[in-house]
């Protein structure tokens, strides 16, 4: 390991690197692929871990947070589990290697590591800015994924659960997926752990939606209480298409979520919705941007969180608007509901407007449980605890029950129920 | 709405060749060699007559300075400035400061009459002005007069150029300068707490209510000076005092640059209402000349159930770069910002505040309303955060933003900080341009289209504008009107 004169890396970082040099030979992919990966490797070498003074993680400073980073373990072995909503079809990544099969007509998945020998994947491994570190992390280390296709005017009865599980070690994984023009589809993506050993999983899912596609996707993370989740979903809009995307986070000690949409085609729609359920050391970050670049376009964003116990949150969005992009109408909201006294929330709800026929705002809300509705419930016989519960429950439930889908309504609530059980 | 079309060419014809206090004053000027040293703070301190303690601070800061990097986080895009190549001392000659009236060079006085800022107490009084505001003229690097000294004197209050404070009240400068924004601050505040030429120093005693209405009046005239004030205002317990600065320079093509620190302190149950009138030359409507505004302003509610306002009418300036700040340290204080921003040409402004929960049951309200025209770039800054031991701290945020035109930009960037569970946090903002409903119902009433947009635009700055003392309000208003000039008449 050849150490720059000059640069001092902290324990994760020179972990970083030890690590990649251990792996390289192993990993899928030469040529390109290995020249992409050795150039994302060096960039992060040179940049380091981002600090607080990379505007883009103002409020996470990774440098100082992320203390160790696991080694890649072998034998690591995890199963998968059941669906969240029964009758699902479901596309398993088990410790990080994809597992594909024989699915419904209208859509395939391929494994990403044959892309990734192939050097077909090789152009898709680049940072996405100067402060990309998941882009870099994730491109250097990166082993298998999913290329899911979704066929044009193809629609399914059964959601599609994306499922990646890990039980300790690393996990790299990447996500192409391509929605085909007028396709209907809802998928989860669910990240889990099983296990209480620690983890490092990074994930980057690149989306396409083809004009006139309308895509429900719904990220469920539920790692444990020691791992590291840095993740990245980015997604770019087709005229008219319509992606309704749900972002739930209940576990994890250090959560990076980052969310790149781009409205690029006229018409296009994004509905926005997360949901933050922080308790224990947790911190969790979730950051957004959405490029409205072409005219007539919409977005809505509402993110709810509860945060107990030490837990940490943040939330970064940003609505931009290019000055072409006239007539847009973007709205996004952010409440959170601080539980104890030793919980953290920051949020940093950004517009960044050039075009002046536009309609934007945002709004930010940081609170207590309202007294005068537990005084309500109290009074009518409920106890305090189950009260608040009943109360932070509808503050998160509220946003689940906006998806038409019952059973799926369902299966969150139930998420949401577990979690709050376990921590409130 | 295409009826604007013609407001907007309006606009872009008028825009911000409308300065009207871009005129040179011709006078014997006494300078400092060009370029910055530990020689030239000397020269400072040594024609201020300063203590040793003050050079010696003025030089910790410098030190300090050189070691510092120039902010880069602020959306304004400037190329670089050369800190050797301007002058940091320029003073009238045989004006080493204030004195009465009648010894002021006849040319200044011309000067602060064509900018309408009453100096003769006696006209004042004669009702020839006709409200009574006792003001300290700041012209380039000192302070030319100040008014109603000793009719303040009676009632206990002391306001004079902190020059002159720095000789008089040594005791009192040394305790309070540089506890609310330390020399170390920022690099702006460094250079300013090495540099400081001039400024306003107020002190209201225990218990007074300031009889009147303070301001100082800033004026750049010489060409590549820097000015680089320093305002310290200190309200006792109870006190009461309303404080404006405006701010005017000559038309220019170079670049000048004002960097001011502004420290308030309110100690218990004491109220500091701070008003601004910002209207520096913004350049011309190519994007050339301009002052470059780098400020720091800082209040510090030191004691129980004090209060601090800042209010600020922001329309020129090449650049801004300002964040009047309130640090609420004292239980159930209160810290408020209300501010208007209006960019248009070339013009860039980022401000916005801070508001610091320290203390318990503390509360802040922000209004921002920020109007973008031109090709300029209008951005709101801003954070509010609360300690751990803050308990119920409440604050609310308002920043709206209004577009003319498709060219210029229009930002928020809210920072909000939360680490106590029973603070109550509500922001809100907008961006949009006039709505075309609000329009229609003006103009169907038969209210013209530019009056219909000149109700709405005043509309929107209402909140702002009913915080001003009702002596600027007008002032402030008609400000607005020129730099908007044909698109809201």
């Amino acid at each position: 390991m050849n150490i720059q004169a000059g640069i001092k890396l902290t324990a994760a970082e020179a972990a970083l690197v030890e690590s990649y040099n251990e792996q390289v030979g192993e990993l899928p992919g030469d040529g390109n692929t290995l020249v992409a990966r050795d150039t994302l490797l060096s960039d992060l070498k040179t940049a380091g871990l981002p600090t607080r003074r990379v505007e883009a993680w103002h409020y996470t400073d990774l440098k100082s947070l992320l203390k160790t980073v696991p080694a890649f373990l072998r034998g690591a072995s995890a199963q998968r589990v059941e669906p969240i909503v029964p009758g699902s079809t479901v596309l398993s990544v088990v410790n990080g290697k994809a597992h594909t099969r024989v699915l419904p007509e209208g859509i395939t998945a391929k494994s990403y590591a044959d892309a990734l020998l192939d050097g077909s994947a090789a152009d898709g491994l680049v940072a996405r800015d100067a402060d990309d570190v998941i882009g870099r992390i994730n491109g250097s280390f990166v082993r298998d994924g999913l290329i899911v296709e979704v066929a044009e005017g193809a629609a399914f009865e059964a959601p599609i659960e994306i499922q990646s599980v890990q039980n300790c070690g690393q996990v790299n994984t990447r996500f192409p997926v391509r929605f085909g023009a007028g396709a209907k589809a809802t998928v989860i993506e669910r990240h889990l752990a099983i296990g209480e050993d620690a983890a490092l999983v990074t994930s980057v899912t690149d989306m396409r939606l083809a004009d006139d596609a309308e895509v429900t996707w719904i990220i469920f993370q539920s790692e444990g209480d020691a791992d590291t989740h840095l993740a990245q979903f980015k997604a770019e809009l087709g005229a008219n298409a319509k992606l309704r995307l749900y972002v739930i986070n209940g576990g994890g000690k250090l959560v990076r979520q980052e969310i790149h949409i781009a409205v690029a085609g006229e018409g296009s729609d994004l509905t926005l919705r997360g949901i933050n359920l922080l308790g224990g050391e947790s911190h969790t970050d979730v950051t957004f941007t959405v490029d409205h670049n072409v005219p007539h376009t919409t977005s809505t964003e509402v993110i709810r969180n509860v945060v107990f116990d030490r837990a940490r949150g943040v939330f970064q969005g940003q609505i931009r608007v290019a000055q072409d992009a006239q007539k847009t109408d973007a709205k996004m909201s952010c409440n959170t509901l601080l539980l104890s006294d030793d919980a953290e929330f920051s949020a940093k709800p950004e517009l960044e407007i050039f075009a002046d026929d536009v309609q934007c705002g945002h709004g930010a809300t940081v609170i207590d449980i309202d007294h005068t509705q537990l005084f309500y419930l109290m009074a009518r016989g409920v106890p305090e605890n189950k009260a608040r519960a009943m109360l932070v429950n509808a503050f998160v439930a509220e946003i689940v029950e906006e998806l038409d889908d019952e059973t799926l309504v369902e299966a969150l609530e139930g998420v949401i129920s577990d979690w709050l059980e376990k921590y409130a | 709405m295409p009826a604007v079309q013609e407001t907007i060419d309006q606009v872009r014809q008028i825009d911000v060749d409308q300065y009207k206090y871009g005129f040179e004053t011709t006078i014997e000027m006494e300078k400092a060699p060009k370029g910055l040293s530990e020689e030239i703070i000397r020269f400072i301190s040594a024609k201020k007559s300063e203590p040793e303690w003050m050079l010696e601070w003025r030089l910790e800061a410098y030190r300090r300075w050189l070691t510092l990097e120039e902010p880069t986080w602020a959306r304004v895009d400037y190329p670089k400035i050369d800190f050797n190549d301007l002058y940091y001392y320029a003073a009238p000659k045989n004006q080493s400061g204030p004195k009465s009236i009648d010894e002021v060079d006849p040319e200044i006085l011309k000067t602060y009459e064509k900018l309408g800022i009453p100096l003769r107490e006696q006209e004042i009084l004669a009702g020839v002005q006709t409200s009574k505001i006792a003001v300290d003229a700041v012209f380039d690097s000192v302070s030319v007069v100040t008014t109603f000294k000793e009719e303040l004197k009676k009632a206990g209050v002391i306001f004079m150029s902190i020059s002159e404070a720095i000789r008089e009240y040594p005791e009192l400068v040394k305790k309070y300068l540089g506890s609310v924004v330390p020399t170390t601050d920022n690099f702006y505040a460094t250079l300013n707490s090495a540099v400081f030429t001039d400024g306003s120093f107020v002190f209201v005693p225990k218990g007074v209510r300031c009889p009147m209405e303070l301001s100082t009046y800033f004026r750049i005239n010489e060409k590549n000076t820097g000015q680089f004030e320093r305002t310290l205002i200190i309200a006792e317990e109870g006190a009461y005092v309303s404080y404006l600065e405006g701010c005017t320079a000559p038309q220019r093509d170079e670049n000048q640059l004002h960097a001011a620190v502004v420290e308030l302190v309110a100690m218990d149950d004491a109220e500091i209402k701070y008003s601004t009138v910002q209207n520096w030359y913004p350049g011309d409507k190519e994007g050339k000349g301009g002052i470059y505004n780098f400020v720091t302003k800082r209040g510090d509610c030191r004691g129980k159930n004090s209060k601090i306002s800042w209010t600020q009418v922001e329309t020129g300036s090449a650049i801004t770069w300002k964040y009047p700040s309130c640090i609420l340290r004292g239980d159930g204080s209160r810290g408020e910002f209300y501010s208007i921003a209006v960019s248009n040409g070339h013009q860039q402004i980022d401000s916005g505040t801070k508001m610091i929960h320290l203390g318990k049951n503390t509360s802040s309200r922000i209004i921002s309303k920020g109007i973008a025209a031109g090709v300029s770039q209008n951005t709101y800054r801003g954070q509010v955060s609360t300690h751990r031991k803050a308990e119920n701290a409440r604050n609310f945020t308002q920043c709206d933003s209004l577009l003319i035109g498709d060219r210029c930009g229009a930002h928020t960037v809210p920072y909000i900080e939360a680490k106590n569970s029973s603070a109550q946090f509500e922001h809100e903002a907008t961006t949009s341009k006039i709505s075309e409903d609000q329009l229609f119902y003006c103009l169907q009433r038969g209210i013209p289209e530019e009056a219909a947009i000149a109700l709405i635009v005043n509309g929107f700055v209402k909140e702002v504008i009913q915080e001003l003392p009702m002596e600027f309000a007008v002032e402030a208003q008609k400000l607005i009107s020129i730099s908007l000039e044909g698109s809201v008449g």
